[in-house]
């Protein structure tokens, strides 16, 4: 009998803890409605950019995984571009910073929207793709890296609202959809060759080197918004 | 003419060889090499290359470029500023995030050479100075000193405005070690280094890297030298000597102080002997025969009747002849009531003969009597010796009694009797009233010796007819549990000797000292199928009980019970009916009385008969011719 009841208050203990004990997660809420858990500035930086830091190393690898199997091209891109061409971009530092800050979240938002679409279709091409070899961390990395894309684009968005609400960013924001600067189909501006195939090495060629720019503006962002210690 | 031709044709052969004769070729340049292009703030970038063979001829080296999606060629601004054979790119000539498309050419008079084109994008070349301003400090934390290193960033590399981020990393050592040990800082401008050892020096140094490119070179070398504080450590250990030390000799007093218990404790002592009378000085001393002779106890080893079978003894042995035989039977007394007897060959089979009819008693007794006679030499120191004891005995009686009684070598299956049976109870018959002395022979024998003892004081040499036996149950103690016969009565007397260790439960001491005083000759009736002896009492009404001090009334124990595990005839108590002779009148061999001394013999290994005989307690005087029962030594739990 005794050995019943003492399952038994064990059973009914750990119910409790667990209905006491439960961990609820707090949205995260740029706004700071009531029951939000409003994040500061700085850990939106700090979030943003080591999502975007992430991002860009994922691709990395990715671009050097294809190197690998590709005959080391001469000409990069050869005669093409990336099909975000469009999308006016800083090259160096003076002109980043001449750019300003709203311009310089414009251009982020921008590059990241450009690259949503391609990416989620690059994992469904590259399983399609016959010629390359892609192994199982390749396809990983590439659905990984378009659902990156849209979380940071996400969390972009959401800390240049927040910047607005603290005067940081000004209105003036001319935000250009990204239609108007990218071709419509992106993903087919990758596609070489009468066969229509996709050239995976030059997408991500280009989109390594965009996630490079937007974690570079961001970081600029942070220094000139927030300039601080690690800055 | 012939001259002049020979000169012109040396001539040209001269000009012609000279080059060869001088070893050079003039070549086209060989193809040069791009070797490294190298961005240290992401701002400006520098590419170096490497010649190939001039080919004999001043070459140059130009390096041409095209930025990414154009086809316009540039040439490179600055070859100077880098060094030979670099090309410097500046602020204006750099754009990040622009693939370039770098050739270097090589020109001589006789040709040009290109390299291989090299694409750079120059996010991707930065290395970055060494951090700059590196100072290292030796702080303490709680007594222990840490190293503190601090350094900047290198100066071209602008990461206020975010545009570069590095992080660092710093490797330490010891100044004679020859490996570095490293650590990684990330993004912090400052890092602290502890276990140091005490009177050190350390080598630190510093490098960066940006998130994607290279590892900056190793800063200069700091110096640092960590103070001596070794005096902390030896403070503790001084403190620990001290304390064990301590400990050490409290616990060395404390060995000393118990070392005696503790010896004892680890070493017991070994035990000596433990040897009664032995004397452990006299055996340092040498002297063995001291020794051994404290070793004799004056009573061992036990030469007299300590031994069971030297007291047991006594048979009962019937005779089956024409007429009754004398039995003897003996009894054995428990402890201290048991004469120590001659060791008499047992007979078990002393059921023959029987005494079976009063009338018979006469004879038997007379018969005894002769018997006696015939051991007379056996018995005869069993005769002094119950003489001794005894005043007034005859001689021949006692001879007779001993004769067989305690003859038992001589007799053939005549039961052995012991003397110290016999030897109380010439004491009794000489004095009735002697009980003490008598019980304590009672007590000190084992009276299980049933014999008739004849009356003491009676003159039955003459008698040795029934007289005599007359006597047995005319006895002045004829209370005696065991009628006694003669030979009772040298046991009696031998009985002095220590029977003691006999074992035999002792009589009850009233029961035999009276038992001792009586003899009383019973005629052995029969003994039947029990191994029951049964006694028939001589004579009814010739016995005289004289003083039965502890002897009831009434008490017969003529019949015996059983025998017992310890081959101990137990007597039966049953109420004499019939007078009690008291007489040592002579007609105790009317043989009225009821002799009831039922013996049992012993019919077990032992030779010995326990036979207890119950002396009628009115003094049965009759008495059996031929059987004897001592009841002195009847014992309720008689051992043999």
């Amino acid at each position: 009998m005794p050995k019943s009841v003492y399952i038994s208050f064990a059973v009914l203990t750990l119910v409790y803890m667990e209905l006491s004990m439960r961990v609820v997660t707090a949205p995260i809420c740029a706004y700071g409605q009531a029951g939000c858990h409003a994040p500061s500035l700085a850990d939106l930086f700090e979030r943003v950019i080591q999502q975007s830091s992430r991002m860009h190393g994922i691709s990395s690898d990715l671009h050097s995984e294809l190197e690998q199997y590709f005959f080391p091209r001469k000409n990069v891109l050869g005669k093409h571009k990336c099909h975000t061409y469009g999308i006016l971009t800083p090259d160096d530092k003076e002109n980043a910073q001449r750019l300003g800050r709203e311009q310089l979240t414009d251009v982020i938002l921008s590059l990241l929207a450009a690259w949503s679409d391609p990416l989620s279709q690059l994992h469904r091409s590259m399983s399609q793709d016959q010629n390359q070899n892609f192994n199982d961390h390749s396809y990983s990395k590439a659905l990984e890296i378009s659902d990156m894309v849209h979380e940071l684009r996400e969390g972009v968005a959401i800390m240049a609202e927040k910047m607005k609400l603290l005067g940081v960013l000004g209105n003036t924001m001319g935000y250009i959809s990204p239609e108007s600067l990218v071709p419509s189909s992106a993903f087919t501006f990758y596609k070489q060759g009468e066969l229509n195939s996709v050239d995976h090495h030059d997408l991500l060629y280009c989109f390594r080197r965009d996630s490079n720019k937007v974690k570079n503006y961001l970081q600029i962002l942070k220094c000139t918004i927030l300039p601080g210690l690690d800055c | 003419m012939m001259k002049k031709a020979v000169e012109l044709v040396l001539l040209l052969l001269l000009l012609f060889f000279t080059p060869h004769i001088m070893g050079k070729r003039y070549s086209p340049p060989g193809k040069p090499t791009l070797t490294r292009c190298r961005s240290p703030e992401k701002e400006t970038f520098t590419c170096w290359w490497e010649p190939g063979s001039d080919g004999g001829l001043p070459t140059t080296h130009a390096l041409y470029y095209r930025k990414e999606s154009s086809e316009r060629v540039y040439e490179c601004p600055d070859y100077h500023t880098a060094g030979e054979n670099s090309c410097f790119f500046n602020k204006n000539d750099t754009s990040i995030w622009v693939n370039y498309n770098i050739t270097v050419v090589a020109t001589n008079t006789l040709g040009s050479a290109f390299s291989d084109p090299v694409d750079v994008d120059v996010v991707y070349i930065v290395k970055p100075n060494p951090p700059e301003k590196q100072t290292v400090t030796i702080m303490e934390d709680k007594g222990w000193p840490f190293l503190r290193v601090s350094w900047e960033p290198p100066q071209k590399a602008d990461t206020r405005s975010g545009w570069i981020t590095l992080i660092y990393e710093l490797r330490v050592k010891l100044e004679e070690e020859n490996e570095w040990e490293m650590h990684l800082a990330g993004h912090q401008k400052t890092f602290n280094i502890f276990s140091l050892r005490s009177g050190g020096k350390y080598l630190v140094e510093v490098r960066c890297k940006p998130d994607h490119g290279f590892w900056s070179e190793w800063s200069s070398t700091s110096y640092i030298k960590v103070p001596d504080y070794f005096h902390r450590e030896k403070s503790v250990w001084i403190l620990l000597t001290i304390f064990s030390a301590f400990i050490f000799l409290i616990l060395t007093w404390l060995l000393h102080m118990n070392s005696r218990s503790l010896k004892n404790c680890i070493l017991p002592p070994v035990p000596g002997p433990k040897i009664k009378g032995f004397d452990n000085q006299l055996l340092k001393n040498g002297k063995s025969d001291e020794i051994f002779s404290a070793l004799m106890v004056s009573n061992f080893p036990p030469t007299t009747s300590s031994n069971y079978e030297d007291l047991l003894v006594e048979y009962l042995e019937v005779y089956v002849p024409v007429e009754q035989e004398l039995m003897q039977e003996e009894s054995k007394d428990l402890h201290g009531g048991c004469l120590k007897c001659e060791r008499s060959t047992s007979d078990s089979d002393s059921g023959r003969g029987s005494c079976d009819s009063h009338t018979l008693l006469m004879d038997k007794c007379g018969e005894t009597k002769e018997e006696g006679r015939h051991t007379d030499r056996a018995s005869s120191r069993m005769l002094t010796e119950a003489q001794r004891h005894q005043k007034g005995w005859e001689k021949d009686t006692l001879t007779y009694a001993h004769g067989d009684m305690v003859s038992p070598d001589m007799s053939n299956g005549r039961v052995k009797t012991w003397p110290s049976v016999f030897s109380p109870l010439p004491q009794y018959s000489s004095n009735p009233l002697d009980k003490q002395s008598s019980l304590e022979m009672a007590k000190q024998h084992c009276l299980s010796t049933s014999s008739c003892l004849t009356q003491p004081g009676h003159s039955t040499k003459e008698a040795l007819g029934p007289s005599n036996w007359d006597f047995c149950l005319g006895n002045k103690q004829p209370h005696l549990l065991h009628p006694q016969t003669q030979v009772g009565r040298q046991l009696q007397a031998h009985s002095e000797v220590n029977i003691s260790n006999i074992g035999r439960k002792q009589a009850p001491a009233g029961l035999q000292s009276p038992a001792l005083r009586s003899t009383e000759y019973v005629e052995v009736q029969r003994v039947n199928e029990e191994d029951l002896v049964l006694l028939q009492p001589v004579v009814s009404g010739c016995g005289r009980i004289e003083g039965y001090p502890q002897m009831p009334k009434g008490k017969d124990y003529s019949k015996v019970k059983g025998v017992d595990s310890d081959n101990m005839l137990l007597l039966q108590r049953e109420v004499m009916e019939e007078d009690w002779c008291p007489g040592v009148d002579q007609e105790i061999n009317g043989g009225t009385g009821n002799c009831y001394t039922s013996s049992t013999v012993n019919t077990t290994q032992k030779p010995t008969a326990c036979i207890h005989t119950a002396m009628p307690v009115q003094g049965d005087m009759a008495l059996a011719m031929n059987g004897y029962v001592d009841t002195a030594t009847m014992c309720t739990l008689p051992t043999c």
